[in-house]
C-alpha cells in the first residue's frame, strides 16, 4: 500500500534535469540526422547555392566568375538548341508518365492476386530497375536495331511493310526511348502500388460486392481513390524523374539523330563539361530546376483541392 | 629507422615545397630560375595505364638517363579525362605535368592559364617535331608533343586477292576509294563489305576539314560537306559499306569489323596498327595478311606528300608548381621531344611526334608489322593536320557538327538540308 502510495511522487524530477534530458534527447536526436545532413549541405544544398550564383556569371571552371547579370537567360530566349531540348522533355515526360503510370499499375493489379509463384513473377517486373542501365541501352538498341532488329522481324511478320527506324530515326528515336525507359522503371513503381493496394481494407471490397458493384465498378469506385495518395506521390516523383531524364538517352541514342532526342539535361552536360561553360550550363539548370519546381507545386495544389 | 628517416625528408621536403611555394609568388611561371637537381619526383597524369603503356614507357625511359629522377603516373579515366583534370587543377590537386588528350580541349586549358610557357624548352629542340604549332598561340608554346598520329587506310590483303582488287598505292582518290569499295563488295558477295567507316564524325569530317581547301570550321559555312556526305550515304546504299544506323544500334566497334575480317578496307588512325598487332597476338582479331596505306585524297594533286588528319598528343606543365619543379618538368619535356624517346614510342607501336629514319627503322622491326613499301611510305611520308582548330568556339561548332553528321547518316534529312539547318545552328548560336 505505502509503495502505491509514495510511487506517483518519485518520477517527478526536478525541473532542471527535464531540461536537460530534452537537450540530451536533442543532441542524440542531432547526432542521428547529423551524419546525413552534412553530406547533404557539402555535397547538395552548397552546390545548388553556387548553381543559382554561376547562372548569373561567365565561367570556365578556371579562376574568376564575372558576373554578366541575366545576360545567360536572355540568351536563353533565342538560343534554338535549348528550345528543342526544351521541347523534347516535355514530350519525353508528356509520353513518360502516363504510360509508367498505367503500365506499373496494371502489373501491380495483375501481381497482386494469390497465385502461384507471386513472389518469382514480383521479382522478374522489378528486375530491370535494378539491372545495369547500359546493358539495358545495348540491348533495347539491338532489339530496336531497324533492319536485323527482332522487333522490326516482328512488325514484318505481322504484315507491316515500312516498319519505323527506331533510334535510328528522328521521329521514332524518343517514343523508343520512352518504351524503353517504361519497361525499366515499371517494376519500380508497381512495387509502391503493391504496397498501396495492399493497405485498401477488404471490407470495402465486400461492402461493394454486396451493394452489387461488379469488377470495373470496384476498380473505378474502390481501388482508384483508395490509391489516391499512391497515385500522388508516383505521380510526383515520376515527373521530377522525367523531366531530369539523361542517362538512358545520353547511352541509348546520345541525342540523335541530330538533336531528336537531346533533352535538358544532357544539353546541361554538354554546355558544361563538353564546351566548359558553366555560366550558361547552370542557367539552364536554374530554368529546369524551376519547371521542377513548379509542377511539383501545382500537383500539391490540385492534390489539395481534391482532398476538400 | 628506416622509415622514420624517410618520414622525417617527407616532411622536410614537405616543408621546403611550402616555403618555395609561398616565396614563389606568381613568378614561377617565368622558368629559368628553379634548380631541377633540388628535385628527385615529378608527376605526370595519363589515363587507362594498363592498356595504355606509353606513359609508362616515357617515364621508364626518361628514369633510365635521369637515374636521380622519378616520374610517378597519376591515372585518369580515359573517356572523362578532361572533366577530371578540369576539377583538378581548379582544385590544385593535379599532378606537375598533364597530357593534353586532343586539340578540342587545349583551348580550355591555355585560355583558363593552366599551362606553363615552355617555349623555351622548344627553342632549343633541333629537327622537326609535329604538332608544335597547334600547341602555339601568340608565338608561345605551352605543351611540347610527343605523339603525331595520322589517319591511314587499313586494307585486309587477302580479301583484296580474293575479290581480285589491286591494292591501294597511294594514289587513290576519294571517288577511286568509293569506286574499289563497291567492286569488293560485290566480289566478296556478303562474306565481307568492301569498307568500313566507323561512326565517328572524324571519319569523314576530318578528312574533309583537312584535305577540302574550301574548308574552314571556324567560318561556319560548311557547305563544303555536302558532298562528302552524298559520297558516303552512296557507299551505304550499294551495300559497300555497314549503314550508320546498324553501327549505332548494334554498338559495333572497328577493331572487330577490320579484325574479324567483315570488311577489306578501314580509314582510321595510326594507333590502330598497334592494336591490330596486339589482338592478333592474342586471338581476339583473326590471322591475316594486311597493309596500311595513305589516306585517299581529295584529287590527284597531293598523292605525294599525302594530306591526312589528327590531333597531336601533347605534355604540358602545371603552372601551380614551383620553380624547381618546373625545371624539372621541362627537362623531362625537351626528353619527350627527342629522338630517345621517339625510339621508345616506336617500339610498342606509337606514332611518335619525331620521325627520322632510326624511328621509322624501329618502328617497322616490330613482329609482325606490314613493311611493304606502301606501308613505310604510309608512315614515314604525309602531311598531318590538327583535327580541330584551336578556338573557343571549336568544342560547340563541332557538336553541332556531330548533330548534322548523325542526322544525315541515319537518312533524317538530305546533306544539304542538315547541313544548312547546322549552318543556321552556328550562326545563331555561336558566331551571330
Amino acid at each position: 500500500m505505502a509503495t502505491a502510495v509514495d510511487a506517483p511522487a518519485a518520477p517527478t524530477p526536478p525541473r532542471r534535469n527535464r531540461s536537460r534530458l530534452t537537450l540530451r534527447n536533442t543532441f542524440i536526436g542531432w547526432t542521428f540526422i547529423l551524419p546525413n545532413f552534412i553530406g547533404f549541405a557539402v555535397l547538395t544544398l552548397v552546390p545548388v547555392i553556387a548553381l543559382f550564383y554561376i547562372a548569373f556569371t561567365s565561367w570556365n571552371a578556371f579562376g574568376q566568375a564575372n558576373w554578366i547579370g541575366l545576360e545567360n537567360f536572355s540568351r536563353l530566349l533565342t538560343d534554338g538548341t535549348f528550345h528543342t531540348a526544351l521541347f523534347n522533355t516535355g514530350y519525353y515526360a508528356a509520353l513518360h508518365i502516363p504510360l509508367t503510370l498505367a503500365a506499373s499499375l496494371g502489373l501491380a493489379l495483375l501481381l497482386n492476386h494469390k497465385m502461384r509463384g507471386i513472389a518469382f513473377f514480383r521479382t522478374v517486373a522489378f528486375f530491370p530497375y535494378i539491372t545495369s542501365i547500359v546493358a539495358i541501352a545495348v540491348v533495347w538498341n539491338m532489339l530496336f536495331s531497324p533492319d536485323s532488329g527482332p522487333i522490326n522481324q516482328f512488325l514484318m511478320a505481322l504484315g507491316l511493310d515500312n516498319p519505323p527506324g527506331w533510334t535510328t530515326s528522328s521521329t521514332w528515336a524518343m517514343p523508343a526511348v520512352v518504351l524503353t525507359s517504361v519497361w525499366r522503371e515499371m517494376g519500380y513503381y508497381m512495387l509502391l502500388f503493391l504496397a498501396g493496394l495492399q493497405a485498401i481494407p477488404r471490407e470495402l471490397y465486400e461492402a461493394a460486392r454486396v451493394d452489387g458493384a461488379n469488377a470495373v465498378q470496384r476498380f473505378w469506385n474502390v481501388t482508384v481513390p483508395s490509391l489516391r495518395p499512391t497515385t500522388f506521390f508516383v505521380t510526383v516523383i515520376l515527373t521530377i524523374q522525367s523531366f531530369k531524364v539523361l542517362d538512358l538517352i545520353l547511352v541509348m541514342t546520345d541525342g540523335g539523330p541530330g538533336t531528336s532526342t537531346l533533352v535538358l539535361a544532357q544539353y546541361i552536360y554538354r554546355k558544361g563539361f563538353e564546351e566548359n561553360d558553366f555560366g550558361y550550363a547552370s542557367a539552364v539548370a536554374v530554368v529546369l530546376f524551376f519547371i521542377c519546381l513548379g509542377l511539383t507545386v501545382v500537383q500539391f495544389l490540385l492534390n489539395k483541392r481534391k482532398e476538400v | 629507422m628506416k622509415r622514420t628517416m624517410l618520414t622525417g625528408a617527407a616532411a622536410l621536403a614537405a616543408t621546403a615545397l611550402t616555403l618555395t611555394a609561398c616565396s614563389g609568388g606568381d613568378d614561377t611561371g617565368s622558368g629559368g630560375e628553379g634548380d631541377a637537381s633540388n628535385v628527385d619526383s615529378i608527376s605526370l597524369a595519363g589515363w587507362s595505364l594498363s592498356t595504355t603503356p606509353e606513359f609508362q614507357v616515357l617515364a621508364d625511359a626518361y628514369n633510365e638517363q635521369n637515374p636521380d629522377v622519378t616520374v610517378e603516373l597519376k591515372e585518369y579515366d580515359a573517356t572523362e579525362y578532361d572533366t577530371q583534370m578540369v576539377a583538378d587543377l581548379a582544385a590544385g590537386s593535379a599532378p606537375d605535368m598533364y597530357v593534353l588528350k586532343n586539340l578540342k580541349n587545349f583551348v580550355t586549358y591555355e585560355d583558363g592559364g593552366q599551362l606553363l610557357d615552355v617555349s623555351d624548352v622548344v627553342s632549343e629542340i633541333d629537327g622537326d617535331l609535329a604538332g608544335i604549332d597547334a600547341y602555339t598561340v601568340d608565338g608561345t608554346t605551352y605543351a611540347v608533343p610527343y605523339r603525331q598520329d595520322a589517319w591511314y587506310l587499313y586494307y585486309n590483303k587477302d580479301l583484296f586477292d580474293e575479290a581480285g582488287v589491286d591494292y591501294p598505292d597511294g594514289s587513290w582518290t576519294w571517288d577511286d576509294y568509293a569506286e574499289n569499295a563497291e567492286e569488293l563488295s560485290d566480289a566478296l558477295g556478303g562474306d565481307a563489305l568492301g569498307t568500313y567507316q566507323h561512326s565517328w564524325q572524324s571519319t569523314l569530317q576530318g578528312f574533309a576539314n583537312a584535305q577540302d581547301p574550301e574548308a574552314d570550321v571556324l567560318s561556319g559555312n560548311w557547305e563544303y560537306l555536302v558532298p562528302w556526305y552524298e559520297r558516303v550515304l552512296e557507299l551505304q546504299e550499294n551495300d559497300a559499306q555497314m549503314s550508320f544506323g546498324a553501327i549505332t544500334t548494334n554498338s559495333v566497334t572497328y577493331q572487330s569489323q577490320f579484325g574479324t575480317q567483315q570488311a577489306a578496307m578501314m580509314p582510321m588512325g595510326s594507333w590502330y596498327v598497334a592494336t591490330l598487332l596486339a589482338q592478333q597476338e592474342s586471338g581476339d582479331a583473326e590471322e591475316f595478311d594486311w597493309g596500311f596505306a595513305p589516306a585517299p585524297q581529295m584529287d590527284a594533286s597531293t598523292t605525294e606528300t599525302p594530306v591526312t588528319f589528327a590531333d597531336p598528343t601533347g605534355i604540358g606543365v602545371n603552372p601551380a608548381v614551383d620553380a624547381d619543379t618546373a625545371a624539372a618538368a621541362k627537362d623531362f619535356l625537351a626528353f619527350v621531344a627527342s629522338e630517345d624517346a621517339a625510339t621508345a614510342l616506336a617500339e610498342i607501336g606509337i606514332t611518335p611526334a619525331v620521325t627520322n629514319e632510326a624511328v621509322t627503322e624501329t618502328f617497322f622491326s616490330i613482329e609482325g608489322i606490314p613493311t611493304d613499301e606502301t606501308s613505310q611510305f604510309t608512315f614515314s611520308t604525309h602531311e598531318v593536320l590538327p583535327e580541330n582548330p584551336v578556338s573557343a568556339d571549336t568544342a560547340t561548332l563541332q557538336n553541332i557538327l556531330n548533330d548534322a553528321h548523325s542526322e544525315i547518316l541515319s537518312g533524317g534529312s538530305s546533306p544539304e538540308d542538315a547541313i544548312a539547318d547546322a549552318m543556321d545552328r552556328a550562326q545563331s548560336e555561336v558566331l551571330g
